[in-house]
């Protein structure tokens, strides 16, 4: 009975509600993915002309949200640019959500799960996947060991093993040397996640050497606007995300002039396609200015995803509205989604024939079965998940925390965070 | 704390680190000597396909004896026959194999070396190591391979009729694609058969073909039906501009024929 009475005062409170309203997703999304592993990929809307889908577009969005931890790790531990440390500890979490999502929905994307190992094993040198998978992996170990620190600021962990938590404080020390290491494997692998497709000459529309520099470009803005937005939502939300609002809006403000970079490179890459016809590549910008894709490139992409936030945060006096500037970060974040998603699938929905005589273009269609939805979703709120459990429980926002004042209180406890 | 300032001594030794992972990688690199071939030529025998589109009438026989002889799935076709342009009255078809490319595309892509060449020239697919990324088939140029989105159980109708299954069935979650009958040929040539002559050292398709329409042989034998075929006829290949090599020729339809 008393147990009853604890769980009912726990789905009362509001982040019982939270946590309850992600597990109902958690679980469908678990269900969608052990049907995925017992039906195979046949559950989905793939097929031989779209291979890949949703759940790449999820893969490749994660990656590139997360992105602001090598970029923003970089300036605090190579740069000098200490007061930003407290940002680059959120952006480290951030960083080990998106990359886990994305481990979660190659899982359930490759066609043999239970051979993921091969990747590590046998090598294929001249393979872009090859290439990214070896970064995502080393990558992913950068990312690990930077946020053993942030593990150490685990309360139960501090009082019931302090020594430990000493141990992982500790590992503060190599954070240049992670941070070059990080700023190495993220550059080489936020590019090549373009450039998987810039090499492939079958698809004209991808084949230019301007998309990795493009998802490059994309990814150091996407992965910043998410840290500081995450940020200062949770700071909205509870009093356990403290925040210093002088430093979110001064790294907004960078987003901004990054957006006007991204848009001005965007333009150019659009352009150069308009100057002669090429089969394919024609017909690809042609769907994505005025096609099936062509909501999601003005509106989503364009207007939304890059005019709009980078006018708001350029603007002194728009961006020092709070909410305005949230809203600019989603939007920067929601764009480049929708850039992933219509790369992908311009590419592939423009089909160049191979038989004799003028090439001549077919178009084929996807939209994502219910089953790609839930686990999709599922991925989704699993990184909610552990973000909010980084925020409640590590301190993952809390701008007050330089690493180096940590250390000298050692294991004590930290000063009270929980008002 | 330490860093304070990030010292020479600090940017020394991060450079040390630095130089050390690319002296690191090189050692792998070294160590990971089984490399595949850089093109599939450099064996004695060069297998190549000639496919006549003026004896070629659509029959589809191909399409099943491909099917029994190497069990595949009736939802899969690894060796499509297309229609193509009319030449007045005449309908012409293109049958499409796998081009068996000297630089193939699917084995530059794929992040696990489960497509290779093989000294001979065929592009194989190692079915035990392949993952199902699916980038070798987004990477194809020709549409040549099929994935197998769900597993392909009980009874393959195309066999008895059309012939018996000489290799394994692709289990779920790999892409499969025509390997130019391989097996027909290693067993061929273990038996002393002269394959592209001997129909049972041939691809299926080759000694199905009611009209003779294709034509398989050595290009490295001067005398070989296929060399003899493409220094007498006119012929092309498939996107050609794309430099992919392929090893399949086609003798172009021409409308008195």
């Amino acid at each position: 009975m008393k147990l009853i009475v604890r769980i009912k005062s726990f789905f009362a409170s509001t982040w019982g509600k939270w946590l309850g309203f992600l597990s109902i997703f958690l679980a469908a999304g678990l269900g969608a993915g052990l049907l995925v592993f017992w039906k195979g990929l046949s559950v989905t809307h793939l097929s031989d002309l779209v291979p890949w889908g949703l759940w790449i577009t999820i893969d490749q969005s994660s990656i590139a949200v997360a992105g602001g931890a090598f970029f923003l790790c970089a300036g605090v531990y190579l740069f000098g640019l200490k007061q930003y440390q407290p940002i680059a500890r959120t952006a480290t979490f951030v960083g080990i959500t998106g990359y886990t999502m994305a481990m979660l929905s190659l899982i359930l994307d490759i066609g043999r799960p239970d051979r993921f190992w091969h990747s590590l094993v046998y090598w294929n040198k001249h393979s872009l996947l090859w290439e990214v998978t070896m970064c995502i992996m080393l990558y992913l170990t950068v990312l690990v060991l930077e946020v053993l620190p942030i593990l150490s600021s685990f309360e139960w962990l501090r009082n019931h093993y302090p020594k430990i938590a000493e141990k992982l404080e500790g590992v503060h020390h190599y954070a240049p040397y992670l941070a070059l290491l990080g700023l190495c494997l993220s550059m080489l692998h936020q590019s090549s996640l373009g450039a998987m497709y810039g090499v492939l000459k079958a698809h004209p529309f991808w084949f230019r050497p301007d998309v990795a520099v493009l998802f490059i470009m994309s990814a150091v803005a996407g992965g910043m606007a998410l840290t500081v937005f995450a940020s200062m939502l949770s700071s909205r939300l509870t009093k356990r995300a403290v925040i210093k609002e002088e430093l979110l809006e001064r790294v907004s403000n960078f987003i901004g002039w990054m957006m006007a970079a991204y848009l001005y490179f965007r333009f150019w890459d659009a352009l150069s396609m308009t100057y002669t016809y090429q089969a394919g590549r024609t017909e690809g910008l042609n769907l994505l200015t005025g096609g099936t894709l062509s909501f999601n490139f003005w509106v989503g992409e364009i207007l939304l995803g890059t005019v709009a936030p980078m006018i708001i945060l350029i603007n002194k006096k728009a961006r020092a509205n709070q909410i305005l500037r949230m809203a600019a970060l989603a939007l920067i974040v929601g764009g480049i989604v929708a850039y992933r998603w219509d790369t992908n699938l311009t590419g592939m929905f423009v089909m160049v024939s191979y038989l004799p005589g003028d090439l001549t273009v077919s178009y084929t269609m996807y939209r994502p079965s219910i089953v790609e939805w839930i686990a999709g979703f599922g991925i989704i709120a699993y990184g909610l998940t552990l973000f909010s459990l980084g925020v409640r429980y590590l301190h993952v926002v809390d701008h007050r925390i330089y690493e180096e004042e940590l250390e000298t209180v050692k294991a004590t406890s930290i000063e009270s965070v929980t008002a | 704390m330490a860093d304070a300032k990030f010292s020479r001594r600090d940017m020394l030794k991060v450079a040390g680190v630095a130089a050390a992972t690319v002296v690191g990688l090189q050692v792998v690199k070294n160590a990971n000597a089984n490399e595949p071939a850089s093109s599939g030529a450099s064996g004695s025998r060069q297998w190549a396909m000639v496919i006549d589109q003026n004896k070629c009438t659509g029959c589809g026989y191909c399409v099943m004896a491909c099917r029994a002889h190497n069990d595949i799935s009736p939802d899969i076709t690894w060796n499509p026959v297309l229609e193509t342009e009319k030449l007045g009255d005449k309908q012409t078809y293109l049958p499409r194999p796998c081009m068996q490319c000297t630089k193939a595309p699917c084995v530059e892509v794929c992040p696990v070396n489960a497509s290779y060449y093989r000294p001979d020239g065929i592009v194989m697919m190692d079915y035990d190591r392949c993952i199902g990324c699916r980038y070798c088939e987004v990477a194809c140029p020709y549409g040549a391979r099929s994935f197998n989105w769900k597993a392909f159980d009980g009874p393959n109708p195309a066999v008895p009729e059309w012939g018996e299954p000489e290799v394994a069935r692709r289990p779920r979650g790999v892409p499969e694609k025509c390997a130019f009958c391989y097996q027909r040929i290693d067993r061929g040539l273990a038996l002393g058969l002269v394959p592209g002559v001997d129909p049972d050292a041939t691809p299926a398709c080759v000694g199905v073909c009611p009209t003779g329409a294709r034509v398989f042989g050595d290009l490295n034998d001067p005398n070989s039906p296929v060399s003899i075929l493409l220094h007498t006829n006119p012929h092309f290949r498939l996107r050609e501009d794309l430099g992919t090599g392929p090893r399949v020729y086609y003798l172009p339809a021409t409308a008195e024929a």
